[in-house]
């Protein structure tokens, strides 16, 4: 599959040169050339900017950046300094790499940052980068900068075959890396990061990596095209490059296109400059950001997932995956060793929210092979625990120790690999991705991490069999209802293959029946080996499943040990019930 | 000296910052809405401002008699279909993109891009000001300062008192159970969206008083009132007006002490650092 993708770019590729190579002989004329150069410096702009915001949903309206780094390095190395134009073109991908380097930890590092602020963050980057320029005079000083025509072979012929050639190779370049990175890992890692951050993260993708990674390779790309694009307008100017119809154009491109799909931004690119082309011959050029603004309005509201998956939809059916025949099926199961070893220990934990005291002190030993049912009047401090435990919330204070380890301040995704899975409350499914691929995410990134897809595919029908989803594999998680949601959330944390899973009120708005199904599978799952902690609030599912009971109040332990003992003592009575009831 | 004239020109001019900015603020706040539409309002209003004066010779300043009704209507149709388009915060931000875009182009096409200024004769505000010895303040600055802080203290007063006020700053807190206390989203935040665009229309007013005007503007605007928006702390109009003034006078300071050109740097670096520093404003007060 990834072979014959990237054969199909290379082909792309070989044949757009030919339209350069043999110029003469086609009769092309040089004012085609020019209009496919402009395309494929959009084409590359749009993909650079696709790989992070159209991939991860972090919008950045700092493509400008890129383009302005990237053409300022090459006007003042070589427009200026004679610098090896080649060379200067490597040296603006180390800048730009070290330019995201630089925003992507500082701002991937806050834990509030809301894709909002991230673009509006990325909308700053430019303006100091412009800033930067015109009153720096060793880069610009507000004159501009021409660049000359660099030395090139003559058998390119002309020089606009030279950028045509040149604009091509980039393009290609980065459409190749736009697909390798949307067909392997990366890309089911960036779509999980899209559709539920943190639910990810917990599952053991180790998203600030990804993130990451996608911001450099958008940038590099955005840097080299920039680059090149001052040979192209041979007079950078602050203005020509650090100009906002640059995030504009690779919006508009992207969003037009498809941006959950590699060759979303190629198909919009192409539309926009062929609409541009339109306009200018027409002289309508004024009323471009008009036209650009409204399709840009008009996707957003009525076609948000762009043109590519509506024409993929008038071409022929593509090959569905075959039905897995149920006997093949294959679960993993990986309890630890060590029935009497203590698998989760909390010592003197606490968490304050404000001046709210959530857990207060509190000192937990699970063993593997338990089924604890976790129980304790609303603001008890149940959920906190059970994200304190799975590390989306830093404790205040105290210490969590998995399997041994400290895992104290550790990222989610670490501690989902050390064997910690969690289901929310609400289910958050991956909304983009059928039900057999949610689950499908925790098997690639779980524990033992699955490489390939379509194994982490076979496996994932055997987990969604464990708890009666199997029928519904290929459906969208919308289609599901309450119950079967709740089942999927447990499925996914299932098969990221934990020794210890935490259910926080999987059964909250079930009806008897269900509940009677949820037990079941509940109690099919802890057979297999795996320790549970059940945060519920019906006594009667707590007492017909858990082999340990403990209750929190005010955010500590108030009663613990086996079910029918604690259940009957007066202090979780009046805790649980109030002092009247127990009258 | 220099510095300190500067500097308070500086925080003069934040309070224009501030108007701007709390527009925008108070609708990302209470109705989820990032409404970048709001700088071409203010655009189209600097350019009628213009237009009624130098056409009609009307008093600028009672061209507000024909732009905040015009800015009214507008803001609220605005609310009124980002609402009924169920457009989510994310694309607010993409749509308002292109609606800002759109616009600011239109303007340059009615009115070119060159740079108009009204003329002393329709403008009696631009050359005056007012000398207290030892600094020298602009009328138009001063009044553009004033009435800014007139609105906003008055916006935030409205939000504290009146039954609409409380309303919205239940909707700002939770739309769900705001609407199961009877609270209509719909209509109030078409009101609140009017509300804003009259603001919008004021802005333009007090811009067009004291500067040459040339479309781009708006994405000047663009940056630094978003700057404020955020410094402020989303949906607090204080925080905007205390963040306005401060970015303000940074600027006004950085422009004499290094350079004009140097301000952006130096205000959007204090940006950048705020955010990763106090993501949720440097005047909001930390919950949780």
């Amino acid at each position: 599959m990834i072979v014959r993708g990237l054969a199909g770019i290379a082909l792309a590729v070989g044949a757009l040169a030919v339209l350069s190579l043999y110029r003469e002989t086609l009769g092309v004329p040089v004012s085609v050339l020019a209009l496919l150069t402009t395309m494929l410096f959009w084409v590359t702009q749009a993909t650079s900017w696709n790989i992070l915001s159209g991939y991860s949903g972090y919008f950045s309206f700092g493509q400008a950046a890129y383009v302005g780094v990237g053409a300022y390095t090459t006007a003042v190395l070589f427009g200026r300094h004679r610098l090896d134009f080649g060379l200067t073109v490597l040296i603006a991908a180390g800048l730009c790499a070290v330019l995201a380097l630089g925003i992507g930890v500082l701002a991937f590092r806050l834990r509030s940052l809301r894709g909002e602020i991230f673009a509006l963050l990325t909308l700053a980057v430019p303006f100091i980068l412009a800033a930067l320029a015109r009153i720096n005079g060793s880069i610009d000083g507000g004159q501009g900068i021409i660049v000359a025509v660099p030395d090139f072979p003559a058998s390119i012929g002309l020089f606009q075959d030279f950028l045509y050639l040149v604009n091509l190779l980039v393009a290609g370049a980065a459409v190749a890396v736009a697909f390798l990175m949307a067909r392997t890992r990366s890309g089911w890692a960036l779509a999980t990061i899209r559709d539920a951050e943190d639910v990810g993260e917990a599952l053991g993708v180790a998203t600030f990596r990804y993130k990451l990674t996608a911001l450099v390779a958008s940038a590099v790309i955005g840097g080299v095209g920039g680059s090149i694009f001052a040979l192209q307008i041979g007079f950078v100017t602050v203005d020509s490059v650090f100009t906002l119809t640059v995030p504009l154009f690779v919006i508009v491109m992207s969003v037009l296109g498809g941006r959950t799909h590699w060759i979303g931004p190629v198909l919009g690119a192409v539309l926009v400059v062929l609409l541009q082309d339109r306009l200018t011959a027409a002289d309508l050029l004024g009323w471009q950001p008009v036209i650009l603004g409204g399709v840009l309005i008009a996707m957003v509201l009525a076609a948000p997932e762009g043109l590519y998956p509506r024409v993929r939809a008038l071409l022929p059916a593509s090959r569905r995956a075959r039905p897995v025949d149920p006997s093949e099926l294959d679960i993993r199961m990986s309890p630890v060793d060590g029935a009497e070893t203590a698998l989760v220990e909390c010592d003197e934990l606490t968490k304050n929210f404000g001046g709210v005291r959530a857990v207060a002190g509190l000192s937990l030993r699970i063993r593997a092979g338990e089924l604890v049912g976790l129980i304790g009047p609303n603001g008890s401090g149940k959920t906190t625990l059970v994200s304190l435990l799975a590390g989306s919330v830093r404790p205040t204070g105290g210490t969590v120790r998995i399997a041994g380890r400290d895992t104290t301040g550790l990222p989610p995704h670490r501690i989902a690999h050390l064997g910690v899975a969690r289901t929310y409350q609400i289910p958050r499914p991956f909304a983009s991705m059928t039900v057999r691929d949610n689950v499908a995410m925790a098997i690639m990134f779980g524990r033992e991490p699955e490489r390939s897809l379509t194994r982490a595919r076979r496996v994932a029908t055997g987990h969604l069999a464990m708890v009666g989803l199997e029928k519904l594999a290929h459906a969208a998680p919308a289609a599901l209802n309450l119950h079967q949601r709740q089942l999927l959330e447990i499925a996914r944390a299932l098969a990221t293959a934990p020794a210890v899973l935490l259910l926080d009120e999987a059964l909250a708005g079930l009806n008897p029946a269900e509940i009677d199904n949820a037990v079941e599978v509940i109690r099919r799952i802890h057979a297999s080996g795996v320790a549970i902690v059940i945060v519920e609030h019906l006594l009667r599912v707590v007492r017909a499943v858990a082999t340990r009971v403990v209750v929190l109040d005010r955010g500590s332990v108030l009663a613990d040990g086996d079910p029918a003992t604690v259940l009957a003592d007066p202090a979780v009575v009046r805790a649980y019930l109030g002092k009247r009831s127990h009258a | 000296m220099i510095a300190v004239q500067s500097a308070v020109a500086g925080l003069l001019l934040g309070g224009l910052y501030a108007l701007m900015a709390a527009g925008v603020s108070v609708t990302w706040g209470v109705l989820r809405i990032i409404n970048l539409a709001h700088f071409g309002l203010i655009l189209i209003s600097a350019y009628l401002t213009f237009q009624f004066a130098s056409e009609w010779g009307i008093d600028p300043i009672l061209t507000l008699g024909l732009t905040v009704p015009v800015m009214f209507v507008a803001g609220g149709a605005l609310q009124w279909a980002y609402d009924r388009l169920g457009v989510s915060e994310l694309n607010s931000l993409l749509v308002s993109f292109g609606l800002l875009i759109a616009t600011v182009q239109l303007v340059s096409n009615i009115w070119s891009a060159d740079f108009q200024r009204m003329s002393a004769a329709v403008n009696p505000y631009a050359t005056a000001s007012l000398d207290t010895g030892r600094l020298v303040f602009p009328i138009t600055t001063l009044l553009a300062f004033l009435i800014a802080i007139a609105l906003i203290a008055g916006a935030h007063l409205a939000l504290r008192r009146t039954f609409a006020g409380r309303a919205l700053r239940a909707l700002a807190e939770d739309r769900t159970i705001a609407g199961a206390f009877g609270i209509d989203h719909r209509r109030l935040g078409v009101l609140l969206g009017a509300v804003c665009g009259a603001t919008a229309a004021v802005a333009g007013m007090l811009f067009a008083l004291a500067n040459a005007l040339t479309p781009a503007t708006a994405y000047e605007w663009f940056g630094t009132v978003f700057a404020v928006v955020i410094l402020g702390g989303i949906g607090h109009l204080l925080g905007t007006l205390a963040a306005g003034l401060f970015v303000g006078a940074l600027s006004g300071l950085v422009s004499v002490l290094l350079s004009p050109a140097a301000a952006p740097f130096v205000l959007f670096s204090a940006i950048v650092l705020a955010l990763l520093v106090r993501p949720r404003g440097l005047f909001v007060r930390a919950v949780r």
